[in-house]
């Protein structure tokens, strides 16, 4: 299960460098400027950990520890503070408020790492499945099939080939969602569609996500078909990757 | 409690300022006396922390704006050429505030109980921080291969 992680502190820089720790594990870094709005996100979201700056505008560190530990539901949330203040007394005062650790600042990525991994377990991330050819690449967790603007049979049925053998590889990396991009498709002719067709058939088999980036002309053609008269299609990968 | 005249405020500054650097940024930098009147010229940005307690005072890190470019870039693993100005300043600030928590850590150790305040950050070209009336005024250049940069510290005792 992917942990969450909440960020609260002031310097982008500093929660650009807590996510970027976190970025090789299987770990979902929401962020927050202050107290407040770290309170908030707490709430809503009931992070596995908190990584909590001290001098913050709004509200504290201090000052958020001590509501966070107020609330049944968010005091046994294990919290890391980040201080630049290593004084005996400042550090006594956290320590007593209930943190599982705190790190002084200077630090580096790596050293809140195995901070963090004496408190909660982390899981690497599963490694990006090979792509199988100059068709296929992965934009966030989605892969991305784009069709060539002009291809002959070989080409269409090597891609197929490729298609389901990326399925298997999707399941094992855990992706399930597909973007078909075919906007530079010259022609729309039979064998393209044959190929849309096996596509769609493939993943309605294997349970994966699939979505149209097209011309409306390709819209109109998918309209004429039972197994894709209900798709629509999407200007750009962006606006696809939206609608999933 | 210590007389604040002997404090190291100097090696306080000189060893957290490198430790930043090196730790932040994966920079050395040196540290040498700097003269009582010298001044960045040009484009600078001057990130400042302030204490107060039974001391008072202010840390201030003066950087050339382009040398502040390329702490962003080191700090946030970005290319040079991507960073903007509102991140400069975001650094500037954490970078400040990191050298005057420590130097407010040593204060509290050594006495002189205090809280920090967060850090403002101020950028433009050709001014000068002129601030008067303080017990220990000290500044201390620091130099990453070309580039020279300044911290400077201002102190009084209050209690």
């Amino acid at each position: 299960m992917t942990l969450k992680v909440l960020a609260v502190d002031d310097s982008k820089t500093i929660r650009k460098i807590v996510s970027k720790a976190f970025s090789a594990y299987d770990c979902e870094v929401v962020e927050a400027e202050n107290g407040i709005e770290g309170l908030s996100i707490a709430s809503r979201d009931k992070p596995d950990l908190i990584v909590l700056d001290i001098t913050m505008p709004v509200m504290n560190g201090v000052e958020m520890l001590g509501k966070l530990k107020g609330q049944p539901d968010l005091k046994d949330i294990p919290v890391i503070m980040l201080t630049a203040e290593s004084g005996k007394d400042n550090v006594m005062q956290i320590v007593k408020m209930g943190v599982r650790d705190y790190m002084v600042k200077p630090f580096k990525g790596e050293q809140l790492i195995e901070r963090v991994m004496k408190i909660v377990a982390l899981k690497p991330k599963a490694a990006a499945p090979p792509l199988p050819s100059p068709y296929f690449s992965i934009v966030d967790d989605i892969q991305v099939l784009s069709l060539p603007g002009k291809s002959d049979r070989a080409t269409l049925t090597e891609i197929e080939g490729d298609f389901n053998r990326s399925l298997k590889t999707m399941a094992t990396a855990g992706l399930s969602k597909i973007i078909l991009d075919a906007r530079h498709v010259k022609e729309i002719n039979m064998l393209v569609i044959k190929l849309i067709l096996s596509v769609v058939e493939s993943c309605q088999k294997s349970k994966v996500h699939l979505r149209f980036v097209g011309s409306p002309a390709l819209g109109t053609e998918l309209k004429g078909f039972q197994e894709t008269s209900n798709f629509s299609i999407n200007a750009s990968v962006e606006e696809a990757k939206t609608t999933f | 409690m210590t007389d604040i005249s002997k404090l190291d405020l100097k090696g306080f500054c000189a060893n957290s300022t490198r430790s930043v650097f090196h730790t932040m940024l994966s920079m050395a930098v040196s540290a040498a006396e700097a003269d009582p009147s010298m001044e960045l010229s040009g484009s600078k940005v001057v990130g400042c922390v302030g204490f107060a307690g039974d001391v008072i005072g202010n840390i201030c890190v003066h950087v050339s704006k382009e040398f502040g470019r390329v702490m962003a870039a080191a700090m946030m693993g970005m290319e040079v050429d991507e960073i903007e100005d509102d991140e400069i300043n975001d650094v500037i600030g954490e970078v400040s505030n990191m050298v005057g928590g420590d130097m407010k850590s040593k204060l509290c150790d050594a006495g002189f109980p205090c809280v920090l305040s967060i850090p403002n950050v101020t950028s433009g070209r050709d001014f000068k921080i002129e601030s008067k009336g303080w017990m220990r005024h000290e500044k201390i250049a620091f130099q990453h291969q070309e580039e020279l940069s300044m911290v400077e510290v201002f102190i009084k005792f209050i209690a």
